[in-house]
């Protein structure tokens, strides 16, 4: 067993039971989870250093807690709780945590790509070998702000990753209804860029095509595109209609990265169990201290404005 | 030349004032880059950059393509990360594509991180009417002005735009700083001392005890025609440059219309939510009613046609209608 292996599985063991245990409270709010895209998130923050920064969209739990942020300050965040990394004050959309290496979430779909862009043209101008990878999902792809990234950073070889996370679904939108291009990685290509389509739902094939994507940028060979295929197992948001059928559902777990990995290891009943249980106590502490931690004051609504 | 407090002055066309603004804070802080479309050897749509590709090279004076939206965020994202970037947008019409990076995110960004992160990022455009049409044309400050965390600046003499620009170049959050075609053929004495003006002061520009005329960008100019006529007819107006949209200084347009009681507000765009609907909302919220009046451009999109263009926007004319009109009431 690769040492890598065990311990990528862990980390998506807990992002599940996270993103459970939040979605289970009744005053949750609104959350985008990445049940089913965990690998992605592990993967992709394997080939990551600790200089290096990450930015996604709005769908971030996941990737900050693989990106190794406190869990207890994110579930804090997401609830609003002024132990939060930000306060309380950005949730799941917004979350930010530079120190990790978690640049932010953006919440507008396709916004957070050209920021990425400029903490990159950043990192080039530090010219410190530190790269960032910016995240975002299938809907992305039809947002100008890629395209228009996507050149920006092929003139100037920026140090930028793209790595899309094509969970095949925006909201309702069915991925084949709303791109035109074959596979989306191929928009990637159109600018020159090395660009390939991976099974997002290989923990190791993503953690080894984003490694090796991610050293040729630290060489200067400029931006790269990954296009990762996962899957969905829960509906776009918590307060977002399911518009697909329970079989489809039931089938779509089957493919589950978790599963998979599992399997993989050829993992007994009594370690997955161990698992399972040392992720629900992670989740279970990252709980209990967001409870602990207050709500902001009111009075505090117009500090740190501009 | 001196000026009337004995300061060393020069004579500068905006385009010369906003290049020495721009390469005195490229000198003395190495994080001031430079970004947009023919701003490289090609020393910017209006010359506003001459110089500085030559002297700074092309890492710090970037030629962008034609891509608003990307390069504002790109400026976004640099100066989140440490940068403090000036975007150029050619048009203030351009501006409408960034807007996303701009109020989504840059607007937001200290206040959605708690303090943690900030984006100095200046935005500089673009505005008035100048035979181009419908889409090169408009002057949308009032729709910047109410974005919180956004600054919004708009400079009416060389001197000013120096010492705005300056002052953008070292805010903490990202600036909107917005000049006008019909300014550029016109050169103003610029101090030598390296003054910067802080956000947030209006500049009296002529004094009077009849009418406030609050006003910004080249619109100061008409309002001072419109006073210079007036004055003729016996009616003594106070002209207040803004030149600060955001935040506003309500101190001096308030002890201003509480010595004249009445207060004309000029624009060159729509008057609907405009800036002097704002102006005078505050007033009137500070002091109580008063007579007061807007003059702004008609409610129509601006023509490259010459006579349709100056039907519609603001002129000396207009404004001196309004003034006697108000003070007849």
């Amino acid at each position: 067993m690769k040492p890598n292996s065990f311990t990528m599985l862990r980390a998506m063991t807990r992002i599940r039971a996270f993103e459970t245990a939040l979605a289970a409270r009744p005053d949750h709010g609104f959350q985008l989870l990445s049940s089913g895209e965990e690998a992605v998130a592990v993967g992709l923050s394997s080939a990551l250093n600790a200089g290096d920064q990450l930015l996604t969209g709005g769908r971030s739990i996941g990737p900050v807690i693989a990106r190794g942020a406190d869990p207890r300050r994110v579930m804090a965040e997401l609830l609003g709780k002024t132990d939060g990394m930000n306060g309380g004050r950005a949730g799941r959309g917004h979350l930010s945590d530079p120190g990790s290496g978690f640049f932010g979430a953006h919440a507008v779909v396709g916004g957070n790509i050209s920021i990425a862009a400029g903490v990159a043209l950043a990192k080039q101008l530090d010219n410190d070998g530190s790269i960032v990878a910016v995240l975002f999902g299938d809907g992305a792809c039809g947002s100008g702000a890629l395209h228009e990234t996507l050149n920006m950073a092929a003139i100037w070889k920026l140090p930028l990753l793209f790595v899309c996370n094509n969970n095949q679904w925006s909201v309702s939108t069915a991925r084949q209804d709303a791109l035109a291009p074959r596979r989306l990685s191929d928009i990637g290509a159109t600018f020159g860029l090395p660009a390939c389509t991976i099974d997002g739902l290989d923990v190791e094939g993503v953690a080894a095509t984003i490694g090796e994507a991610a050293d040729k940028i630290r060489q200067g060979h400029g931006p790269a595109f990954v296009e990762c295929t996962s899957i969905r197992l829960r509906s776009h948001s918590t307060t977002a209609r399911e518009t697909r059928k329970r079989q489809e559902l039931a089938e779509l777990l089957t493919h589950c990265p978790i599963r998979r990995q599992i399997a993989r290891l050829g993992l007994d009943e009594d370690t997955v169990e161990m698992l399972d249980r040392e992720a629900a106590e992670f989740a279970a502490e990252a709980l209990a201290f967001a409870e602990a931690s207050p709500y902001p004051s009111a009075a505090g609504v117009l500090t740190d404005v501009g | 030349m001196l000026d009337s407090l004995g300061v060393p002055t020069k004579r500068l066309f905006f385009r010369e004032a906003v290049a020495k603004a721009v390469r005195e804070e490229m000198l003395r802080d190495g994080r001031v880059l430079v970004m947009g479309q023919d701003v490289g050897s090609f020393g910017g749509s209006y010359r506003e950059f001459d110089g500085l590709f030559a002297e700074f090279g092309a890492a710090r004076v970037r030629d962008t393509p034609v891509a608003e939206n990307a390069s504002i965020g790109i400026g976004a994202g640099a100066a989140a990360a440490g940068y403090r970037p000036l975007v150029t947008i050619t048009y203030m019409d351009f501006l409408m594509l960034g807007f996303d990076p701009l109020i989504n995110y840059a607007a937001k960004l200290r206040y959605k991180t708690g303090g943690g992160l900030t984006a100095p990022v200046v935005v500089k455009t673009t505005a008035g009417a100048q035979g181009q049409g419908v889409a090169h044309s408009q002057c949308i400050e009032a729709w910047l002005m109410s974005v919180p965390g956004l600054k919004v600046v708009a400079p009416s003499t060389p001197a000013d735009a120096y010492g705005l620009m300056k002052t953008a170049l070292r805010a903490d959050g990202p600036v909107v700083y917005i000049d006008h075609k019909r300014l550029f053929p016109v050169p103003g004495e610029v101090p030598l001392a390296g003054d910067l003006i802080p956000f947030g002061q209006a500049a009296v520009r002529r004094e009077g005890t009849d009418v406030t005329i609050t006003t910004h960008s080249f619109m100061t100019r008409v309002a001072l025609e419109a006073a210079e006529r007036l004055e003729g007819d016996g009616i003594s107006c106070e002209v207040i440059d803004l030149r600060s949209l955001a935040p506003l200084d309500m101190a001096t347009i308030i002890q201003s219309v509480a010595r004249t009681g009445a207060l004309v507000t000029l624009e060159e765009g729509q008057v609907t939510t405009g800036v002097g609907a704002e102006v005078i909302a505050r007033v009137v919220e500070t002091i109580g009613h008063l007579p007061w009046a807007r003059v702004g451009a008609l409610p129509a999109p601006v023509s490259s046609n010459p006579v349709l263009e100056a039907a519609c926007v603001p002129n000396a004319t207009r404004v001196a209608e309004a003034v006697r009109n108000l003070l007849a009431r």
